[in-house]
């Protein structure tokens, strides 16, 4: 035990390891307390229990909101929603990304390269969250298209950094010795190209994650993604807007949660980038 | 060189707008016949781009204005939004990274990663809503809602999306500016620089300086870009009459025509920022490559 904990503290002590234990730590809770408080907690996220607008208190920590139900509960219910949501929009293009970015950068057919490269490199020319409010009127508005249009664009920025680095990796010696050992292309392309890109697209993913949470709850803020009875973050905030002279508490509780999500995450990227470095 | 350059960053740039209208024109030929878009998507495709080539970008389905009009009356706003946040944000970013980067302690270092990594990581309507929250509702400030489009009196409405906008590219930039500066200074040109006593001023500005701008003017022109998504939100939230809420209106009046000219104004400026900023970062450094 004694022996595991020096260990312990010595990784902390390592470039970066303080960020990532923090952020690591501040995530689990949030994670944690999403879990607890929907499921074991005394009250439902859409159940109306009291005076709209009661403040804070011990009996409610973050208030009741218009509708009386308790903005606590239906902060931390929004967790599984939010973190849900934004992980299926980084892991789905973060697999389709990678694919065709190995496969263009192996590939040799000049045409299909000019074309994919010019659709990745316009897909990329708008910012995401453009793209995605532009895609929506045609999808209609929802969580589930929310997903959809993440899968179909945001591969687009993987592709990119999975071309380059497949090009790069391609040329390593280590590829020329596996070819010279007779392996098959496609021992070669799943046991030595896919791994050395996929770490670069995953260290991608981890920072675009915070990005997609932000999009994910700025069109829920717009109203484009979840729908009012829904507690998400971005949605709250927009409900409480309105109230936001009187009863601060609409806002500032679901923004906080925001906050600290995402937060925790730029401490994890920031420390695994450091470390990288070794600074 | 340059204009090779300019041609193959234009043109990806512009089939991307219109194949999204081809697949946007494809929804409405399913939902609304009653708008004459039937035809193949090859069809639809060409009339898409002659019209685009005649200047037509087609009328409003909710107001009958077209499409152009909106733009032209929406769109310099959010670019004064922009603009001035950019300004100031360059103003502020300068003395900020540069006086850490050179200063190298680390409590400092620490502190001003710390602060920016939190600022990035916030979403830019809760910045917005306690800055509301803190200069409106506690100090009265800044009127809530509502716009006024009279030179002297904008500037009531303007300043506080200006600063949710300028904080926020502030963390940004003074972080580019920070870690180039810090590349910066292991360089061998600037031992040398000191070594020749050249004078603190010229030091400062050639030696650290100009070298260390050109990753943050690329930068710039990209946030540039997406200071467009945010101004989205941020218009939404001021109710100022820009053309990121004009766009959020049209979508959530699936106002086809509305939305897909406003990406493609967003499509073009985009590409033209990143031209213009690969081209400076050029100029101030020419060991960058285009």
């Amino acid at each position: 035990m004694k022996a595991k904990f020096a260990k312990f503290k010595e990784w902390l002590l390592l470039p970066g390891g303080f960020g990532i234990f923090t952020g690591l730590l501040m995530l689990g809770t949030m994670i944690l307390l999403g879990i607890i408080i929907p499921n074991f907690g005394p009250y439902k996220p859409d159940e109306f229990i009291g005076d709209p607008f009661l403040p804070p208190s011990w009996q409610h920590p973050f208030g009741l909101d218009q509708l009386g139900r308790d903005v606590m509960t239906r902060t931390f219910s929004s967790v599984g929603i939010d973190l849900g949501v934004a992980f299926l929009g980084v892991s789905i293009p973060l697999a389709i990304g990678t694919v065709i970015g190995i496969l263009l950068g192996l590939a040799k057919n000049k045409y299909v390269l000019s074309l994919a490269g010019s659709l990745i490199d316009g897909i990329n020319a708008f910012p995401l969250l453009i793209i995605a409010v532009a895609m929506l009127t045609f999808l209609g508005s929802g969580l589930r298209s929310v997903v959809v249009i993440l899968a179909i664009t945001n591969w687009a920025r993987y592709a990119r950094i999975s071309r380059t680095r497949a090009v790069v990796v391609s040329k390593q010696n280590y590829i020329e010795a596996a070819k010279t050992l007779g392996f098959s292309r496609r021992r070669i392309v799943l046991k030595h190209i896919a791994p050395n890109v996929s770490s670069e697209t995953v260290a991608y993913a981890l920072s675009d994650f915070i990005l997609v949470i932000v999009v994910v709850s700025g069109l829920s803020f717009l109203g484009l993604a979840a729908k009012p009875p829904m507690a998400e973050w971005g949605s709250m905030i927009a409900d409480g807007r309105a109230y936001l002279a009187q009863s601060w508490w609409l806002v500032i509780f679901p923004g906080l949660a925001l906050c600290w999500s995402a937060v925790s995450l730029s401490f994890v990227v920031e420390g695994i980038s450091r470390r990288d470095r070794g600074i | 060189m340059v204009i090779s350059f300019a041609i193959m960053r234009i043109i990806p740039g512009d089939p991307a707008s219109a194949r999204l209208g081809g697949v946007e024109e494809e929804a409405i030929a399913e939902l609304r016949k009653q708008l004459n878009l039937d035809g193949s998507i090859v069809q639809q495709f060409s009339r898409y781009v002659i019209d685009l080539l005649h200047g037509n970008l087609g009328t409003s389905l909710q107001t009958g204005r077209t499409v152009i009009d909106i733009i032209g009356s929406t769109l310099p706003l959010t670019i004064y939004l922009i603009l001035f946040s950019t300004f100031f944000a360059v103003i502020l970013s300068i003395p900020i990274g540069t006086s850490i980067a050179w200063s190298g302690k680390a409590p400092i270092v620490y502190t001003f990663r710390g602060i920016t990594a939190v600022i990035l990581a916030t979403p830019n309507f809760f910045i917005a809503m306690v800055g509301i929250l803190i200069f409106t509702v506690r100090v009265n400030w800044s009127p809530v809602f509502g716009y006024e489009p009279e030179f002297p009196q904008n500037l009531k409405y303007l300043w506080l999306p200006v600063v949710v906008n300028t904080l926020i590219m502030t963390s940004v930039v003074s972080r580019v500016i920070f870690s180039s500066v810090v590349e910066t200074k292991e360089e061998e040109f600037v031992e040398t620089g000191i070594i020749r006593g050249v004078g603190r001023r010229r030091f400062f500005w050639f030696y650290i300086l100009k070298p260390s701008m050109a990753p943050t003017v690329v930068l710039l022109s990209y946030m540039m870009g997406t200071m467009l998504g945010a101004t989205v939100i941020l218009e939404t939230i001021f109710t100022l009459p820009g053309i990121g809420r004009e766009m959020v209106n049209a979508v959530l009046t699936s106002d086809y025509p509305v939305v897909q000219g406003i990406l493609l104004i967003f499509g073009v400026i985009t590409v033209f920022l990143s031209f213009i900023g690969d081209v400076i970062a050029y100029l101030l450094d020419r060991r960058v490559k285009i």
